[in-house]
């Protein structure tokens, strides 16, 4: 998109007054991208997360709004925007104002360097994966100072729990970054993504052994970050009422969740392209645009199956605690992104140009993973006995 | 060393475990949800699901009611209040008031216990949200009428005979305590058994 | 230089705190997220149950026993129903002691799948406590056909059963046991042995076996200590000697013998245990009347006496004291849940405040029990 414009702007299209122009139209996009695209699908995704988690439980979930319930979001978004806004009187109104934005900027600054296909990027930064990790930690500072606005024991808690956990995830998830960095030479997303190839064995996830399990520590930091189960301590609802969130109200509060909710599929893009393959696809089609849509689809296919995934892990999973947390994250994830690092820095001397047939063996033992799995599942079905739920009247 | 043990096992014990419950959750997608879409999404009401004995909201068939005051003494709140005067001219029971505070009473059912008839009984009916707490007195005497007295022959009159016949079925299947429901259930079962071969049908 | 000071800082959890388990109020001092001490202040459900005993007479306080626990109301009827039988010396038939047998089993079976489910909620597994409510409803289901109610049963009357079992009831629930014995094994897979799980409730809330003794725990919470104390078999009533049953208790195998994990697995064990009590109930019943005959206007002689039942959170103690007339002259119950609330300040010193959530939880107190 950005080559586009520079282009309109270099055959002179908008005249002398090119540069202007050119800005207001990258603003305008952007704002749509926003809008048109990362809020909807908070919202979409709240409504999935409804779902999936009530079928988990035997539940039916949201169902009434629009066809299967799809319109609950709308619903619910309107019925926070009428709510009546209340700001405690012994808070610190600037603050208590302030802190949902930040949140919700900092879900909303990497999208500027989303890779959803080979064109289509608001702008491949040649630090690209540097600038999306630093931005999303914004979210700390307008969950610390929610936290502290509040004027509210639960929610200082759950703030500075926030602050703490979000902190010391860092360091896991940016020297899993490493490993891929190391073997691309590039910081750049479009960079990473096309060092790798369509095929499952060209994906950085199974160039190695460490590179797997570094995919695995960022995953897992990342839903840290996100404040996802289960580490969802800021906002343990059992044990903090609401964590950082419990003193909002109306607009203010949704747009905490509309953060929590987007920060995945952020998380999803940032596996997706390091170690996914990102929006690589086969050649079928010589027509670029029809070649960038599908690689739209493709890309935007793993992103929603990651976000399925920790959907899934959230309703599987119980809540840590704060200090098993941080010792799961200095003594386990820490030290094991260190050795990753070090060992792929070994793997890539040895390997320059990465070793193809270890690619087919990790597909392999992934693919004998998967068939244990769904051995388990169908053991548990089988066991399950459904006749026997009474009052069959659904 | 042990140290370093510890350590992998706490890994593997990790992983595994997550492994499992997640393919419990992921066999649950396949599942039937429980759930019931109360109360418009149902191929059955609520009601006609319920069993025989569920514990509804109190109702009296005041054809059969012999003014006995049996459950107003035996109501452990007090909810129902019934006023049964004798008539100077007639000398017959007369009913003026039965009224059953809904707000009050808990269904614990120890009313539909002591009744001859099976005049008060549990419907299955629970849909009992109103406006006002007065609203939730059932008054069942609109004009005040006279008492059932119970006659020593089956009952005649085709009117009441129905409502009598519905009281003592519901009076034999569940409300008088301690009836050996399922021997004579099975007993009746075996009857039938015996009686059918000899039935051409 | 100065030394780091931290403040102390006064914490208000509940009435209306979501895991607190019913209006409980716990006031919290902690230091960051440690805990120096966590007071409990109980009251906010008190209906003076035992009062009303003293108004509404012998039958008529049948349905206020179920009040006294809602979540197990079968045991506080049968409490309350022997109590009165022992004071009239009545003697209640054996098919009647069977169905009060098989109503408080599956009330227990109820009743432990509601606390683990909350366990789980607690420590912010949802889906299990989904599912253990979805078993629980089965459960509720039948009993509502053999009672006509879900939670507030008023099953027991004095001198045996209201009603009888319904024809067909005893297949289906043996099938329900059938259903329910792999969806336990399970629900284990998914939540007692998942690492996370075990790690946030083994070695937590230690409790020794003499502090137990010394503190009155009882039930699943005296056994989580390793002190083998089963009312049902050490002073055994109703029909329980004719069962074969072990009791569970704790063995420290997750961590310490008697912490938060141990009470909970105890919990698991006694229902495998209430499974085997109730498949041998429900095919030794034998038939028969199930209610003895008792007076409308029930005047047992004057005298007192205390009935000991094993309810799902313990010893639960009923004591009639009576006059002669048709009302009690005192009533007295003990609660397990009461016992349990003594202990927490002790046990919350030193612990984080996501612990005593999982605390409470596991010595799975009832407000109501609570307060009366």
């Amino acid at each position: 998109m950005q080559t586009l414009i520079e282009n309109l702007v270099n055959a002179g299209t908008f005249g002398k007054n090119a540069s202007v122009v050119a800005a207001i139209v990258i603003f305008v996009l952007s704002a749509v991208v926003f809008l048109g695209v990362a809020f909807p699908f908070a919202g979409i995704v709240s409504w999935v997360e409804r779902r999936v988690w009530a079928r988990i439980q035997s539940r039916v979930g949201p169902n009434r709004v629009g066809p299967n319930g799809f319109l609950q979001w709308l619903a619910d978004g309107v019925k926070h925007v009428c709510k009546e806004d209340i700001i405690p009187d012994d808070s610190d109104p600037t603050l208590f104002k302030t802190a949902p934005y930040l949140v919700v900027l900092a879900f909303v600054l990497p999208w500027a360097v989303m890779p959803f296909s080979s064109s289509l990027i608001l702008a491949d930064l040649n630090v690209g994966i540097l600038y999306m990790t630093s931005v999303t930690a914004l979210t700390v500072v307008g969950v610390l100072m929610a936290g502290w606005a509040s004027n509210d024991k639960w929610s200082l808690i759950g703030g500075i729990r926030s602050a703490a956990q979000i902190v010391s995830y860092e360091i896991p998830a940016g020297l899993s970054i490493f490993p891929v960095v190391l073997m691309t030479g590039t910081l750049s997303m479009q960079g990473i993504i096309r060092a790798q190839g369509w095929a499952p064995q060209h994906w950085f996830l199974f160039a190695n052994p460490f590179t797997f399990i570094a995919a695995n520590i960022l995953y897992i930091s990342a839903l840290a970050e996100g404040n996802r189960t289960p580490f969802d301590l800021p906002e343990a609802e059992s044990e903090l009422v609401a964590g950082f969130a419990t003193e909002y109200s109306g607009m203010r509060y949704l747009f905490f969740f509309m953060a929590e909710w987007g920060n995945l599929f952020i998380i999803g893009a940032i596996i997706t392209t390091l170690f996914l393959g990102g929006w690589q696809c086969p050649h079928i089609t010589k027509n670029v645009v029809l070649m960038n849509v599908l690689q739209l689809i493709v890309f935007n296919v793993k992103v929603l199956a990651l976000v399925f995934l920790s959907m899934w892990i959230r309703a599987t999973l119980p809540r840590v605690r704060i200090d098993q947390l941080m010792l799961l994250c200095w003594k386990y994830f820490v030290p094991i992104s260190f050795v990753d690092m070090i060992g792929t820095a070994v793997w890539v001397a040895i390997w320059p140009d990465g070793n193809a047939f270890m690619g087919y063996i990790m597909l392999a033992g992934a693919i004998v993973v998967a068939v244990l799995f769904i051995q388990r599942v169908i053991f548990y079905l089988r066991r399950s006995r459904m006749e026997m739920y009474f009052n069959p009247t659904i | 060393m042990s140290g370093v043990s510890d350590y992998v096992q706490n890994i593997k014990e990790t992983v595994s475990t997550i492994f499992e419950g997640m393919a419990i959750t992921a066999s649950h997608f396949m599942r039937k949800p429980y759930t019931v879409q109360y109360p418009d999404r149902m191929a059955v009401r609520v009601q006609d699901t319920l069993p025989f004995r569920y514990r509804g909201i109190l109702e009296v068939d005041l054809e059969i009611c012999t003014g006995c005051l049996a459950c107003e003494r035996l109501c452990p709140i007090d909810c129902i209040t019934i006023v049964a005067d004798k008539d100077p001219v007639t000398k017959q029971l007369l009913l003026s008031q039965f009224d059953i505070d809904i707000a009050k009473c808990m269904y614990c059912g120890l009313c539909s216990e002591p009744c001859p008839t099976g005049s008060i009984h549990h419907t299955t009916e629970f849909e009992g949200a109103d406006y006002s707490l007065e609203s939730l007195i059932r008054r069942f005497v609109k004009d005040p009428v006279i008492a059932y007295k119970p006659k020593k022959g089956p009952e005649t009159d085709q009117r009441i005979a129905p409502i009598l016949n519905r009281g003592m079925a519901y009076l034999d299947q569940w409300a008088i305590p301690g009836s050996d429901a399922e021997a004579k259930a099975a007993a009746d079962k075996a009857a039938a058994e015996t009686a059918a071969p000899g039935e051409p049908s | 230089m100065s030394t780091l000071r931290t403040e102390e800082m006064t914490l208000n959890m509940g009435p209306q705190h979501p895991s607190t388990h019913g209006v409980l109020r716990f006031v919290v001092r902690a230091d960051g997220e440690v805990m120096r001490e966590a007071i409990p202040d109980v009251g906010y459900l008190h209906r003076s149950i035992e009062k009303i005993a003293e108004k509404v007479g012998y039958h008529g306080f049948m349905p206020y026993t179920d009040r006294v626990d809602y979540v197990c109301a079968m045991f506080t009827n049968q409490g309350w129903g022997s109590a009165c039988e022992r004071l009239g010396n009545i003697e209640v038939p054996k098919r009647g002691e069977y169905c009060r047998v098989i109503a408080a089993e599956f009330n227990r079976l109820a009743s432990h799948l509601l606390s683990i489910g909350t366990m789980g909620m607690d420590i912010g597994a949802m889906t299990p406590f989904t599912h253990a409510i979805r078993e629980r409803e089965m459960i509720n289901d039948l009993i509502e056909e053999l009672c006509g109610a879900r939670l507030t049963f008023n099953y027991m009357r004095i001198g045996g059963v209201a009603w009888d079992l319904p024809p067909g009831w005893r297949e289906k629930s043996n099938a329900y046991l059938d259903h329910l014995e792999p969806i336990l094994d399970e629900f284990n897979n998914l939540l007692s042995y998942n690492k996370i799980y075990v790690e946030r409730l083994a070695n937590i809330g230690i409790i020794t076996a003499k502090e137990a003794i010394d503190y009155n725990l009882v039930g699943p919470n005296l056994r989580g200590c390793g002190v083998k104390w089963d009312i049902r078999k050490d002073i055994p009533y109703s029909v329980y000697p004719d069962f074969d049953f072990d009791v569970p208790v704790g063995n420290g195998h997750w961590g310490t013998l008697g912490d938060s994990m141990d009470r909970y697995m105890v919990r698991v064990f006694e229902m495998k245990e209430s499974v085997k009590i109730l498949r041998q109930a429900l095919a030794k019943i034998p038939s028969g009347p199930v209610l003895a005959k008792v007076p409308r206007n029930f005047k047992p002689p004057a005298g007192e006496c205390q009935i000991r039942v094993e309810s799902a959170r313990g010893d639960m103690g009923w004591y009639v004291v009576s006059d002669g007339t048709g009302y009690p002259w005192r009533v007295h119950v003990r609660t397990g849940s009461f016992a349990a609330m003594g202990i927490i300040q002790k046990l919350s010193q030193g612990l984080m405040i996501a612990d005593l959530v999982t605390l409470i939880a596991s010595l799975d107190v009832i407000a109501p029990e609570i307060d009366r």
